[in-house]
């Protein structure tokens, strides 16, 4: 069988595994009452919770509510949803490319310059070891309250926040991956920086930026999502998963936005994936061991 | 190649000269340490135009860093280097010489053609140009029908006459290698060097060539310079005077085993084998 066909049958096999252990802990736990057998001890998640209300429901329950209106009548979830990732996908494209860009100019001046990578990397680090949870509100409040910028800006920036460290990393690496060989010829020529830059250490480092890039797609995703849950909005799958999990408190239309988010994220990360496919065919062979 | 025009020149502006024409590359008292490692000692060396020179000896004794040097990509720590009349960095600017390493350090996003290119491109050539030299130059290593493949659809030995046709792309005066077949199998390595003293003998560049073979070293070599071990010096230079051209007869001559027999010896002598 082709290995397409081995990968597709696991996948299936893997979500089916899933399906059929969530119906059988939503099942016990029915069974139960929500306690384990003979103890007085509580299962981790009730079926229902206070006044009822179905916090865990059937997998497929998600999924047909998209079909169906997601308030009283009119729109349904999924086209409702639809309209929020797209407004979701232009903060996730603009940090994203804002974040890549980014990522790749520190990267290339570090490698350029050892001084400015042995005093500006460790600010770089830093700025990703504060939990972009606890100042997420701050940068999106703060950006939102400039003017000039489109009210999705602030979440945008969030977004490129956590896209240009892995992209600031992979590009110095790459940067710093052609052999000591091939740096050699290129000084036996005369090259200049640039030319060995654009010459021989940014093809090099192509299999490395497509790493940095695959990282940055699903933390773009995670960033919006992030931004628009931690700074009140109207707008948005963060704003959406904000309304139902918060506001209305509707588990089966939050797993349904849920599982429309992680879709996104998957979307994101494939996009940059068969890019770089296409672009490391044209490379014949080029790049580390794969 | 110091063609007459330049000699005569150098006659004429400088103080009397005895040699009939200055030497493509002179190493004067050439010192190189790396911290408490002395790597060359007081290496003195001509290379005349056109010859080629071949630098033997064992391990760790300094070869790869003499042709460092020579190409500016090392400073010695005290000495002087002239490289075709200048300084080496003057050399290395003025693309004076054309370097072959070990291994062919071909870049895999660039086509075998492209790859040839390369240097042609950095100094500036139009594409027509570049196009049609990279063809000559393929033509010369006989790597014709693989100028649209990629370096790793190509054996070892290929992708070393790649790097070949492009060391000698943009006909540079010298030619310095680092045991350039000391990874390919004897067969492959053999036909190589026919190969390239079919190039050597084309091109009339100066060559200075470093192997680990005595067999290669003797076929190819107008002189053989033996090194001893570190701290590197020279031992001895023994020229080879075996008639040319060299083929595949050469190599039964009693001639090339005596002479084979001297650098063992020399070798030997210095306790090195
Ligand atoms: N960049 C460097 N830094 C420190 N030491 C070095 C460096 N380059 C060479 N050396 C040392 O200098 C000595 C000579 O090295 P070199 O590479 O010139 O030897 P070689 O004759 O080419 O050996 P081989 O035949 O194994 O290639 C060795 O002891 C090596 O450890
Ligand atoms: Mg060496």
């Amino acid at each position: 069988m082709s290995r397409r066909g081995r990968t597709a049958i696991n996948l299936v096999a893997i979500l089916a595994g899933l399906a059929v252990l969530w119906e059988a802990y939503r099942a016990f736990a029915l069974a139960t009452g929500n306690m384990w057998p003979g103890t007085d001890v509580a299962l981790p998640v009730a079926v229902r919770g206070s006044g009822n209300a179905q916090q865990f429901p059937h997998v497929w329950e998600p999924v047909l509510a998209l079909g169906r209106p997601y308030r009283g009548g009119g729109e349904t979830l999924g086209a409702f949803l639809l309209g929020q990732v797209g407004y979701t996908l232009r903060e996730v494209l603009a940090g994203f490319v804002l974040g890549s860009l980014l990522g790749f100019l520190l990267g290339t001046l570090f490698a350029h310059s050892r001084l400015a990578e042995r005093s500006l990397m460790p600010y770089v680090i830093a700025s990703q070891t504060v939990p972009f949870i606890a100042f997420a509100p701050i940068l999106v409040v703060g950006f939102n309250s400039l003017e000039s910028f489109p009210r999705w800006s602030g979440v945008a920036a969030l977004s490129m926040y956590l896209v240009f460290f892995p992209m600031t990393v992979n590009t110095l690496r790459g940067l710093r991956s052609a052999p000591a060989t091939a740096e050699e010829l290129m000084r036996s020529y005369a090259a200049s920086w640039w030319t060995r830059l654009w010459k021989l250490r940014v093809p090099a480092a192509v299999p490395y930026l497509f790493v940095g890039m695959k990282i940055g797609a699903t933390a773009a995703v995670v960033g919006a999502i992030v931004g628009e849950l931690s700074a009140p909005s109207s707008q948005g799958l963060g704003a959406a998963i904000f309304s139902f999990g918060r506001v209305s408190n509707n588990s089966v239309q939050l797993f349904a936005t849920t599982l429309v988010a992680g879709l996104v994220g998957i979307a994101s990360f494939s996009t940059v994936a068969l890019l770089e496919r296409a672009v490391l065919r044209a490379y014949a062979g080029a790049g580390p061991a794969r | 190649m110091t063609s007459p025009e330049e000699a005569a020149v150098t006659v004429e502006a400088g103080p009397p000269v005895v040699a009939a024409a200055e030497p493509t590359v002179a190493v004067r008292h050439v010192t190189r340490t790396f911290g408490e490692v002395t790597a060359l000692s007081d290496v003195s060396l001509d290379v005349a135009p056109g010859s080629f020179v071949s630098l033997i000896g064992p391990s760790g004794c300094g070869k790869s860093t003499l042709l460092r040097v020579i190409a500016d990509l090392l400073e010695p720590s005290s000495g002087e280097v002239v490289v075709a009349g200048k300084t080496p960095h003057r050399a290395r600017t003025d693309r004076d010489y054309g370097m072959v390493f070990q291994k062919a350090t071909l870049f895999d996003w660039r086509t075998v053609r492209r790859n040839v290119e390369l240097p042609l491109e950095l100094m500036g050539w139009d594409r027509t140009r570049r196009r049609a030299r990279a063809d000559e130059m393929l033509a010369l290593v006989e790597l014709t029908d693989f100028a649209k493949h990629r370096p790793a659809q190509l054996s070892g030995g290929m992708q070393q006459r790649v790097a070949i046709a492009r060391a000698l792309a943009f006909s540079p005066k010298l030619l310095l290698m680092d045991e350039p077949f000391g990874a390919l199998d004897e067969i492959t390595r053999e036909r190589l060097n026919l190969e390239l003293l079919d190039i050597w003998t084309k091109t009339r560049t100066t060559v200075v060539f470093v192997t680990h073979s005595i067999p290669e070293a003797v076929f190819l070599s107008t002189d053989v310079v033996v090194m001893s071990p570190r701290p590197g010096r020279v031992l001895r230079r023994i020229p080879v005077d075996l008639p040319r051209p060299r083929d595949t007869g050469t190599r039964e001559l009693d001639r090339y085993f005596e002479l084979v027999t001297e650098v063992r010896e020399t070798l030997r002598g210095a306790g090195l084998l």
